[in-house]
């Protein structure tokens, strides 16, 4: 019996290993494939991108820089999603710090004290949060769906009757700097935004492979039981990650912002929605326990690079259904491969 | 073997248990009762009975929704698949009807008559349900993840077959009858006796069938009841297919109340269907609610948003309205039930 329990095991190993190479790396695979494919399409005949080729400067520094909300978002809320929490109301916390922003700046507030205030809005959205899931213990879903709500309700009040978004008119006018953070290349010609959004990724990089956090949070969505019997402070643990999530949250409603020059309290709409794709796209398992920040990273340039690259291929009312097909094969392959099925 | 054998005695537990229910559903009731009569004190005009009717009537597709989503919430799972599905069921209806010739892209349609049409419109929105149960029972995907990608998906077809617009010429007279048919000669539509037979219909199976049963041991323990016989899966599945089904005719309905398929109708319904299943009692991990309490929950949201209104806030207001009505009510439910237990 022992040969060929040797012979077959081979191949199993050997399956075994490719399966684990595969899922390591997937992500970048999937990376190169998109690049491949929407560099290889032939765009020329499409009027929206007249420079030419997918892999132009122009165009790579465009995607770059309207990614710079996503990329913010997607590590800080990886690590939420692999201590087995998640956050709904990313969008619209970043909706409200956007138009906070927007009013500091219209207002006359210089550059730095606004950034600063946002921040500091992001801080408390995400304590809030952190408040109703850990102190009075309910379901993440539903605390994060009323808090949802409740910015959204919040950024909508702020911005005055009958106006849709806080831009210049009526006595006041954004100030001349207000682009610059989201528009203005500083390096590479990239912007400021891009940049910040690239530090936080590396932080929390460092923050998820090197600090205590990133363990507590591996721990605390693996096995919250075992985490909290082996003395981690798991309810500290998720209500700093909730934290965290609101500071992206608030950096990335300032890219937006500056970016489109306006305060617009609909800006983050759905932005939950492509921040859960992202994740669960990046291999990182919805009920926690696994998940990593730079898997996530490369994960926001496919999603970005498709969702600019694809308005070239496809008319734009496309987009909705192209998002919500990968939601869910992202969501199925990962629960397939990980075979952590449980079902609710 | 007599039968009463096979009964299990009305033990201390299982009337506690129900009695919980009850409770939770008097609560919403009398916050509904007291809101009203509060709201009626500041707002004029608000105690009428037409206002009364209006809060119902204006609310049939939520309602509607609503049943179904209760249904899987005290299963366990989560359907937010609903409102893509209000827009799917409706653009489909009006593409499949529309003539087979038009001048451009969105007036031409299948050219289907009208009952056919419909009836494949309904199809298509079962599908969606069905993708839901594949998703969620067979690879095991976490339900809220798998409806709100199948709700994107829904809406995504509509978008597509509407060109991210809508569709509202060539269509046939027939068309428009069945949402706009008052009924018995009074001011209500159709969809709202429609709404009312629906809710009577799933009291009866949340009560009194053994499927209703099924559906809350699932929800309470789900390894418990797949050992003691329940198939899962199935169960899953027809609840998943209903609630498809539900937001189809809902989508139908109000497609030929406006006479057209518009790819972003029902926009948030899913949100709001959850929001007033949550205000009526039902528990997030299942096993716990009813669909009475849901109406009532619907009726609470609907006195606060029209309290609002009549009180000249800017529509603005909805959104935090909703978000502090139900922190206060998951809240309030917690805090009595542990009174309750103590």
């Amino acid at each position: 019996m022992s040969q060929p329990t040797a012979i077959s095991q081979g191949p199993t190993d050997r399956n075994g290993r490719i399966a684990r190479f595969l899922r390591d790396y997937y992500i970048y695979f999937v990376f190169v494939a998109v690049i491949a494919v929407l560099s290889v399409a032939n765009l020329d005949q499409f009027t929206l991108f007249e420079r030419g080729n997918f892999l132009n400067k122009y165009n790579i520094i465009n995607i770059l820089r309207v990614s710079a909300p996503l990329i913010t978002l997607a590590g800080a809320f990886t690590l939420l999603m692999v201590s087995g929490y998640i956050d709904l109301s990313v969008g619209s916390a970043m909706s409200l710090s956007a138009v906070v922003y927007a009013l500091l700046a219209i207002n006359g507030v210089p550059f730095l004290p606004a950034f600063v205030a946002t921040v500091a809005v992001g801080v408390v959205l995400g304590t809030i949060n952190g408040f109703l899931v850990v102190r009075l213990k309910i379901t993440p879903v539903i605390a994060t769906l009323i808090t949802l709500s409740l910015y959204k309700g919040i950024a909508l009040l702020l911005v005055q009757d009958g106006v849709s978004a806080i831009k210049s008119g009526g006595g006041l006018k954004m100030p001349a700097w207000f682009n610059d953070y989201g528009r203005e290349g500083v390096l590479l010609s990239l912007p400021m935004a891009f940049w910040v959004a690239i530090l936080v990724t590396l932080v929390l990089i460092i923050v998820q492979k090197r600090t205590l956090i990133g363990k507590y949070a591996a721990a605390t969505g693996g096995n919250p039981t075992a985490a909290k019997l082996s003395g981690i402070k798991t309810g500290k643990i998720v209500w700093v990650l909730y934290g965290i999530v609101g500071v992206t949250a608030a950096l990335a409603g300032i890219a937006r912002s500056s970016f489109m020059s306006l305060g617009d309290p609909l800006s983050g709409d759905g932005m939950e929605l492509t921040v859960i794709l992202v994740v669960l796209l990046g291999g990182t398992a919805f009920s926690g326990g696994e998940g990593r920040v730079s898997k996530s990273f490369v994960a926001a340039l496919i999603i970005m690079s498709l969702t600019v690259g694809m308005l070239t291929l496809v008319p734009a009312y496309y987009q909705t259904l192209v998002i919500g097909s990968a939601l869910l094969l992202a969501a199925a392959s990962n629960h397939i491969v990980s075979k952590k099925g449980k079902s609710s | 073997m007599t039968i009463s054998a096979q009964i299990p005695p009305r033990t201390e537990f299982t009337r506690r248990r129900l009695g919980d229910e009850a409770f939770i559903t008097l609560l919403v009731v009398l916050a509904a009762v007291a809101l009203f009569l509060t709201a009626s004190l500041l707002v004029p005009n608000f105690f009428q009975l037409q206002n009364m009717i209006n809060l119902v009537t204006n609310n049939w597709a939520v309602i509607s929704l609503g049943v179904g989503v209760t249904f899987l919430l005290v299963s366990g799972n989560f359907d937010l698949s609903v409102g893509g599905v209000v827009a799917l069921s409706g653009v489909l209806s009006v593409w499949f009807a529309q003539s087979a010739g038009g001048a451009n892209a969105l007036s031409t349609g299948l050219g289907m008559p009208y009952f056919l049409a419909i009836a494949c419109a309904l199809l298509g929105a079962m599908a969606i349900g069905g993708l839901n149960a594949l998703f969620v029972v067979r690879f095991g995907v976490p339900s809220i993840i798998v409806t709100l990608g199948t709700m994107m998906v829904a809406r995504g077809i509509a978008q597509v077959i509407t060109h991210g617009s809508q569709r509202n010429t060539n269509l046939p007279e027939e068309f428009g009858v069945l949402g706009n048919l008052y009924m018995f000669g009074t001011s209500v539509k159709l969809p709202v006796v429609l709404m009312i037979l629906l809710i009577l219909i799933a009291v009866f199976i949340e009560k009194k069938t053994v499927f209703g049963r099924k559906t809350y041991w699932i929800g309470a323990n789900a390894v418990a009841a797949t050992l003691s016989g329940i198939d899962r899966a199935k169960h899953i599945t027809y609840l998943y297919l209903f609630s498809s089904a539900i937001a189809g005719v809902v989508g139908i309905l109000l497609a030929s109340e406006f006479k057209s398929g518009f790819s972003n109708r029902g926009m948030l319904m899913e949100f709001d269907a959850l929001v007033i299943a949550l205000l009526g009692g039902v528990a997030i991990a299942g096993g716990f609610g009813s669909v009475v309490g849901m109406f009532f929950g619907a009726i609470i949201l609907a006195v606060v948003t029209s309290a609002a209104t009549g009180l000249v806030l800017s529509p603005d207001w909805q959104f935090t309205l909703k978000a502090i009505a139900v922190f206060l009510a998951i809240v309030v439910q917690t805090w009595a039930l542990a009174r309750r237990n103590r």
